[in-house]
């Protein structure tokens, strides 16, 4: 019996090649999605874990900078006698805010440099050497910079600290789970110890330590570090103690992996729709067509159940190949991924066969498949041979006469399109699905493309916060002087004051929160960030972070304790905000407010200039005026292209991809539908050539066939994917902080792409019903 | 003196087959008249179709030349085939061949509005047409399954006719129908022709044969002779006693 069902599944799939073809390439590209989706998601996030082992990283890492000799015994005893903490290692370093040279802009950060030796031989928190050279004085940058065109061994690195500039020749490249990219919250570098040495009589005034910790229960990694902050704070209220956890970490360094990730996963799931549908209507076509031969097996012997189970066999056969054949693509592809990813996360990853995606990818698509081809397949039960023998069932509505040529004032092709449209649902319901989905998925990288990749600011806008022109830290003695140059400067279209130098605050009852102080929320370039209420106007108020909120219950109105060291006041939250830096654990006061719980102790005001100004020349002049006094001058548009260059390249690439799998879905839809189309209307083809309708025209015809459901689906998926994206982007970063998409939707751009979508699908239907030309009229004609 | 309508010159088709090469019809040099109802008849595999399709412009002679009128049709390609048969030619097929998603309306207008723009002038054509074959009004919307293959092959005939073209080519029009709609078929036909229309019929049945006024006999892909039926009144025994002979003569 199997024997008897395999050669039917044969005999199909002989009989429908073409079909077969198109169906195995959306499974193929679904597979392909779903198998990297798959990888990224289960492997390439455990990548970081192992990174993390094989190093022994801090699960609580603090910098604590600014420190007397006796804060090492201090953290080393208050370390000891925590349960829940198990093992940790102290090293001397020097911490500041950085800036220096990275993908074509200027990045800032705070930076921890260690002695190399000692960074290498750490117990908790060990560094690894990933690039070495035969320079034996400098600098070692984490391995992220030397990907691209940033850095290579040899180079010099000019990096400036507090205002002033060094210079080092790159040794090499190391790697570290917790402090090996920006996205950390602090940065490593390593130096070798002459210029550790070198640097340490140079800036003494920045030693500091750095602490790697390792605790028993990872989940309670933020709490402990809040913990320990405090503890410092309260021995220590002159020490600026800032750090990172396991949590923040192993998301922030894969935000690329799970925007790719999340955009993957809906695209494989709804090309596997369109697969799906396509497959529903090809089998229900196949009854259509083969009902006399269904109706002969059926009196030959073969049950409803057998003829089924053919069908069945037949396409989880050439589903789970094509998935396959997916799985082997994605390995090809994943490479390439791979080095983008790696450009974000800094963490090298080796491509590895992962049985575990490949079983659930073969196994959820065949899944799919079967059951859909069950669904479908279900009437052939109640197919009676002998009617089916005799005439099968009659497919036609003959109710109604749609679109009658005597009455309709439609011209005769476009009437004879619509009669071909009305009669053909099965074909309707597979294009609106298609074109639904690939509406969707153009408004996307439409939307994508707008926001990333022609102007990042909108991007950045969501995700990260703030921005202007230049942002200029001075120390707060200087202030008052900065603000009288920056009235006097015709530069200076506007300035502000925007404090976050990785500032934190504990809420009482919670946990550490980062802090932006601004003097003037009106200010302010970014309104969209505060996306429910407000921004503070008064000391008494704050607006918190709205991931943070929900996940603590906190609304707006609410009062909450906040302290720094023992300063504690209560706030009332005037409005929720959304920003990535600190994965929503963020919130911003005005300096009043602020100044309640503790004083300054320098200023950064952010500062736009008059359009075309120098903004580097523009902070070099700053520079010079304040000299010492200027901790940082910053060009953030500058640093928004270096640190959003990466995003860029990511989102070009997906952009092109999704756009390349669309097209390739649309052809492939539209190849089916047609030739579905053409194999069953071959004779009415041949009739109306036999009257006189040129090639031309019955091409045009069918093509015309598809349009409105094409046209009506592409209209109504573009506004309504207009109307989601922000939302759905919301949902896909919530992981980070986000809850409310605020992105731009360019509607003239979506509206453009979705009439060069109708017009794309519309040339893919003619191209694929030059088929026509090969029916000929003389086929009708009766034999000799 | 009649007026020339087709003229074939060195008319051949030929296919290939299994590797080798077929001559289905060969050097056939004929001319074909305004107002004729010619016949053409032969065994099976004799190449009459394939003649009707070559003649008719459905499909191209692999060598030779064909006229229609002052215009030479054998070098058009596809498209400007399908524009000649729109212009010139009408056609009824054994099969009937109605579009079954259409009304019986429906289907005619199809082929109308293809060369007539004029939607009404067309419809009161199409219903005199419908009319002179005997189709009612309240049948004419109807599908083609909905009908009997007497009227469907009658609504054949209106759809060939609805551009009025100066020449109907019929394929063994009363192949799939009862002697009864057969009979109906061949008097409209008879009708028409007895009005003007110039008609090219295939066929195998003598009985169907006997309405032509002239009778071409075609074998091995040549036309072996003809037999003029003109001079006999459509009833005349001599007109079957002419026809049976000449069938003879050809081997029949």
């Amino acid at each position: 019996m199997f024997n008897r069902n395999i050669l039917l599944a044969r005999a199909n799939v002989r009989k429908a090649k073409g079909q077969t073809a198109a169906i195995v390439v959306l499974v193929l590209l679904s597979s392909m999605m779903m198998n990297i989706w798959l990888m990224l998601s289960m492997d390439y996030r455990k990548n970081f874990d192992r990174c993390h082992d094989r190093l022994n990283d801090g699960h609580v890492n603090l910098a604590a900078y600014v420190v007397g000799d006796d804060f090492k015994d201090f953290i080393s005893d208050t370390l000891d006698e925590r349960d829940d903490v198990t093992d940790y290692t102290v090293s001397s370093a020097f911490c500041a805010p950085f800036s220096y040279e990275y993908n074509g802009g200027e990045l800032s950060q705070l930076g921890v440099i260690l002695k190399k030796e000692d960074a290498l031989f750490r117990n908790v928190g060990r560094f690894e050497i990933t690039e070495e050279s035969d320079i034996k004085s400098g600098i070692y940058l984490p391995m992220l910079y030397g990907m691209g065109n940033n850095y290579a061994a040899g180079d010099t690195l000019k990096i400036t600290i507090l205002g002033e500039e060094f210079e080092y020749a790159i040794c090499g490249f190391f790697n570290s789970a917790m402090v090996g990219s920006h996205n950390c919250n602090m940065m490593s570098f390593l130096m070798t110890e002459d210029k550790f040495e070198e640097f340490s009589e140079e800036t003494a005034a920045l030693k500091s330590a750095y602490v790697s910790v390792r605790i028993k229960d990872v989940s309670r990694c933020e709490d402990i570090s809040a913990e320990l902050k405090d503890t410092i704070s309260k021995e220590f209220p002159e020490v600026v103690v800032t750090g990172n956890d396991y949590k923040m970490v192993s998301t922030s360094r894969y935000i690329s992996q799970m925007i790719c990730a999340g955009i993957l996963s809906v695209m494989a799931f709804l090309v596997l729709l369109i697969g799906v549908v396509v497959i529903s209507s090809n089998i229900a076509n196949y009854i259509q067509e083969n009902m006399q031969n269904l109706g002969a097996l059926k009196a030959v012997g073969y049950t409803g159940g057998q003829l089924i189970a053919a069908l069945i066999m037949q396409f989880s056969g050439i589903s789970a190949i094509a998935a396959a054949a997916g799985i082997a693509v994605s390995y090809c592809v994943f490479p390439g991924v791979n080095e983008m990813m790696i450009a974000q996360t800094g963490i090298p990853y080796t491509v590895r066969l992962q049985p575990l995606p490949i079983v659930f990818t073969v196994i959820f698509i065949t899944g799919v498949v079967s059951a859909a081809v069950y669904f479908s397949a279900k009437r052939i039960k109640k197919i009676e041979p002998i009617t089916a023998m005799r005439q099968g069932i009659a497919t036609h509505n003959f109710k109604k006469n749609h679109v009658q040529l005597e009455k309709t004032s439609l011209p005769l092709n476009a009437a004879l399109a619509m009669k071909t449209m009305f009669g053909g649902l099965k074909q309707n319901v597979t294009v609106c699905v298609t074109m639904l989905v690939i509406s969707l998925i153009l408004v996307f990288s439409v939307t994508s493309a707008r926001n990333t990749i022609v102007d990042i600011k909108p991007m950045i806008e969501m995700i990260a916060g703030e921005f202007a022109d230049s942002a200029i830290n001075v120390n707060l003695g200087r202030e008052d002087e900065l603000v009288s140059v920056l009235e006097e400067d015709s530069r200076v279209e506007k300035f502000y004051l925007f404090t976050n130098n990785s500032m934190e605050i504990q809420h009482v009852g919670g946990t550490t929160l980062y802090v932006s102080v601004v003097d003037d929320c009106s200010k302010m370039n970014n309104q969209s960030m505060a996306v429910e209420g407000r921004y503070p106007k008064y000391g008494n108020e704050f607006a918190l972070a709205a991931k943070y909120a929900k996940e603590n219950g906190i609304k707006i109105g609410d009062e909450v304790s906040l302290k720094v060291g023992n300063s504690q006041e209560k706030y009332i939250v005037s409005g929720f905000t959304q920003c990535s830096n600190s994965l929503g654990k963020d919130c911003i006061m005005i300096r009043e407010g602020y100044e309640k719980l503790s004083a300054l102790l320098n200023v950064t005001y952010y500062i736009d200039l008059a359009e075309g100004t120098d903004i580097d020349g523009f902070n070099s002049d700053i520079s010079d005026i304040f000299g010492s006094d200027v901790n940082a001058a910053q060009n953030v548009l500058s640093i928004i292209e270096s640190t959003g260059g990466v995003y860029v390249m990511l989102m070009t690439f997906l952009v092109i991809a999704i756009v390349i799998i669309s097209c390739i879905v649309i052809i492939f839809v539209m190849y089916l539908l047609v030739r579905t189309m053409l194999n069953n209307k071959k004779r009415d083809y041949g009739i109306l050539k036999a009257l006189g309708f040129t090639t031309g025209q019955l091409i045009m015809q069918t093509a015309m066939s598809f349009m409105p459901s094409i046209i009506i689906s592409s209209a109504v998926g573009i506004a309504v994917s207009m109307r989601i994206l922000n939302p759905l982007m919301a949902v896909f970063l919530s992981g980070i902080g986000v809850v409310k998409g605020t992105f731009i939707i360019p509607a003239e751009l979506c509206v453009i792409a979705g009439i060069a979508l109708v017009i794309f699908a519309f040339g893919a239907a003619c191209l694929m019903s030059l088929r026509i030309r090969k029916i000929a009229p003389r086929e009708l004609l009766s034999g000799e | 003196m009649k007026n020339t309508l087709i003229k074939t010159e060195r008319l051949s088709k030929s296919f290939s087959s299994g590797g080798a090469m077929q001559h289905v019809l060969k050097n056939i040099d004929l001319e074909l008249y305004k107002g004729d109802f010619t016949v053409i008849m032969g065994a099976s595999g004799a190449g009459k179709s394939t003649l009707l399709y070559a003649l008719s412009g459905m499909d191209t002679p692999t060598l030779g030349k064909i006229t229609f009128g002052e215009r030479v049709i054998s070098d058009l390609d596809s498209d400007g085939l399908a524009l000649f048969r729109k212009e010139h030619c009408g056609f009824v097929f054994q099969q009937i061949y109605l579009i079954d998603t259409m009304s019986i309306l429906d289907n005619v207008l199809a082929a109308g509005l293809l060369v007539n723009k004029d939607k009404k002038a067309l419809a009161a054509r199409a219903r005199e047409l419908f009319k002179a074959v005997d189709i009612p009004e309240e049948t004419i919307h109807k599908f083609p399954t909905q009908i009997s293959g007497g009227e469907a092959q009658r609504a054949g005939i209106v759809r060939a006719l609805i551009n009025s073209p100066e020449i109907l080519f019929a394929d063994e029009p009363t192949g799939a129908l009862n002697s009864k709609s057969g009979l109906d078929v061949l008097d409209t036909l008879t009708e028409f022709n007895e009005q003007g229309q110039s008609v090219v019929m295939v066929t195998h049945d003598m009985r169907s044969a006997r309405r032509g006024n002239r009778i071409l006999y075609i074998k091995d892909g040549v036309v072996m002779g003809e037999c003029d039926l003109g001079k006999y009144a459509p009833n005349d025994e001599e007109r079957h006693k002419k026809l049976s002979d000449f069938l003879t003569k050809m081997g029949w």
